[in-house]
């Protein structure tokens, strides 16, 4: 990897937290609203506790409910791109999944399933579904045809053209439904976990916080759910530089 | 020799696709290691025809026998292999295991001594390029890969549908010689499909000309030029006249009021 693709994104991030800080100190902010990135980054590592078991906490529900979306919009979209009939039957279903305001229903769900991580699981995974099922449904249909006859032509099964052809070309589709789903998941989460009536993860924090007005800690979670996303982000592109690299998207001409 | 021991065997085949007859009443008889090619305009159904025979395609009526069963059990069998006309690499897969690819698939049906793939990328020019990926490639060399994946699956009919049409005048010269060398040494039966006069004159023991819409065999020739072919055949006077000949055929096949 060459130097300019570790310090390009260093000093853009530098950049964001300097103009924050300047902007914050010469602009008056009031400090129930928001704090410098020195103040919070001050306070989360002399003042607080709690944090890493939260953020630890946070980052797990939201890992697990993106590994359990992607496994049922994966089924969703080998069922849907394997029939018309029931992309018709489920593309609705999917759709006002994915354009209902979930913050409006995530107590009601809170209510129904009891407090804990169940609500947070549910919450974060079914908004992400409709994403990963889209997704893979796109990516297992669109395999090459000239290659899909050549598989038919020797009688192949529709589980070995599943595994060999249409998984591996829907792969670049997975990941792009992942980076949308990182940032999905870890807000339903960090919202869910604020209403579910426990003291667990990022969300509970930041609920109380919030009640309480008190700007550090609530900036805190919300710098913890920034490297959260981060580092999942991070992990997806390595993932795609491995996975991908015969992509169209992975490769670069010299430069 | 006689029709039962045909490899491919076609009677009355018509295909019609809602209201437009593709193919009308096609009777033809392709012999093992016979190398028959189907010449004609587009939209004379060829690839349809090609279809038809790997049981990809029913036909409306007529019938269709691939080695003594039906065109369903012969693809069950992987007694036919097919190469389309845009090669169907597998983008993520290196050369060598998009050869594999066919083999690798309902493996049930594979032959007991497998094809030595390692030698037949050899003869087509692709030593060392085993690791590569195929978007390293020039779109001849994707091509000599799909030949060699046909090829490694030792079937005893290969279907191709206009395999070189998205090459070059140069590549597809080169080509149609190398598929000559591996088919000569392969003993297979091949229908090719082709609007290439000189391809099919290079290439074929017989040549049938389709009409177009729907497609009927117009007429069908024998190429009479000797085996091995040789790429010095194509600056012969016979050379010539087999082109000139079907050129001939095919403006007949392609006259209006044609049958």
């Amino acid at each position: 990897m060459k130097a300019r693709s570790v310090l390009a994104p260093v000093i853009g991030v530098a950049v964001f937290f300097g103009l924050w800080e300047v902007l914050v100190r010469v602009g008056h902010v009031p400090k129930y609203a928001l704090r410098p990135p020195s103040q919070i980054l001050r306070y989360l590592f002399n003042d607080s506790t709690g944090f890493p078991k939260a953020t630890l906490q946070t980052g797990t529900d939201a890992l697990e409910a993106l590994l359990i979306a992607l496994a049922i919009g994966l089924a969703f979209g080998s069922l849907m791109a394997a029939s018309r009939w029931f992309e018709e039957a489920a593309q609705p279903v999917l759709i006002l999944i994915q354009v209902t305001p979930w913050v409006a229903y995530s107590a009601s769900v809170v209510l129904w399933i009891g407090g804990g991580s169940k609500p947070v699981l549910f919450v974060a995974t079914l908004v992400c579904v409709p994403i990963f099922a889209f997704a893979s449904m796109t990516g297992l249909r669109s395999a090459d045809p000239a290659s899909v006859e050549l598989l038919r032509a020797v009688n192949a099964s529709p589980w070995e053209t599943m595994w060999r052809l249409r998984l591996p070309n829907a792969l670049p589709y997975l990941f792009t439904a992942a980076r949308f789903a990182v940032g999905l998941s870890l807000a339903a989460v960090y919202f869910t976990e604020g209403g579910a009536l426990t003291n667990r993860g990022l969300g509970a924090i930041g609920a109380k916080a919030n009640a309480a007005t008190a700007a550090l800690p609530l900036w805190s979670t919300v710098l913890c759910s920034a490297l959260l996303g981060a580092i999942a982000l991070t992990t997806i592109g390595v993932l795609e530089r491995v996975l991908l690299h015969w992509h169209a998207s992975q490769r670069r001409a010299a430069r | 020799m006689s029709d039962a021991d045909a490899a491919i065997r076609l009677i009355g085949v018509s295909k019609r696709f809602d209201s437009v007859d593709a193919l009308g009443d096609i009777s033809l008889t392709v012999h093992p290691g016979e190398f028959f090619t189907l010449l004609g305009p587009s939209g004379s159904g060829k690839t349809t025809l090609l279809r038809i025979i790997a049981g990809l395609e029913l036909p409306t009526t007529g019938e269709v026998i691939v080695e003594r069963g039906t065109a369903a059990q012969a693809r069950r069998a992987k007694l036919l292999a097919w190469v389309p006309q845009s090669p169907g690499l597998l983008p993520w897969r290196t050369v060598a295991a998009n050869v594999q690819l066919l083999t690798q698939v309902n493996r049930s049906a594979n032959r007991p001594d497998p094809v030595d793939t390692a030698a037949l990328l050899q003869r087509v020019g692709l030593a060392g390029f085993e690791k590569a990926l195929p978007h390293q490639l020039s779109g001849g060399m994707q091509q000599r890969v799909a030949l060699v994946r046909a090829f490694a699956l030792g079937a005893p009919i290969l279907l191709m549908d206009e395999p070189f049409a998205a090459l070059d005048e140069i590549t597809r010269f080169e080509m149609r010689h190398l598929l000559v060398d591996l088919w000569q040494s392969s003993g297979a039966a091949v229908v090719f499909v082709t609007h290439s006069l000189d391809e099919a004159a290079y290439l074929s023991d017989r040549v049938a000309v389709l009409t177009s819409r729907p497609g009927r065999i117009s007429s069908v020739h024998d190429i009479t030029s000797p085996r091995p072919r040789v790429p010095a055949l194509e600056d012969t006077p016979e050379f010539f006249a087999a082109v000139t000949s079907l050129r001939d055929s095919l403006r007949v096949a392609m006259a209006p009021g044609q049958p």
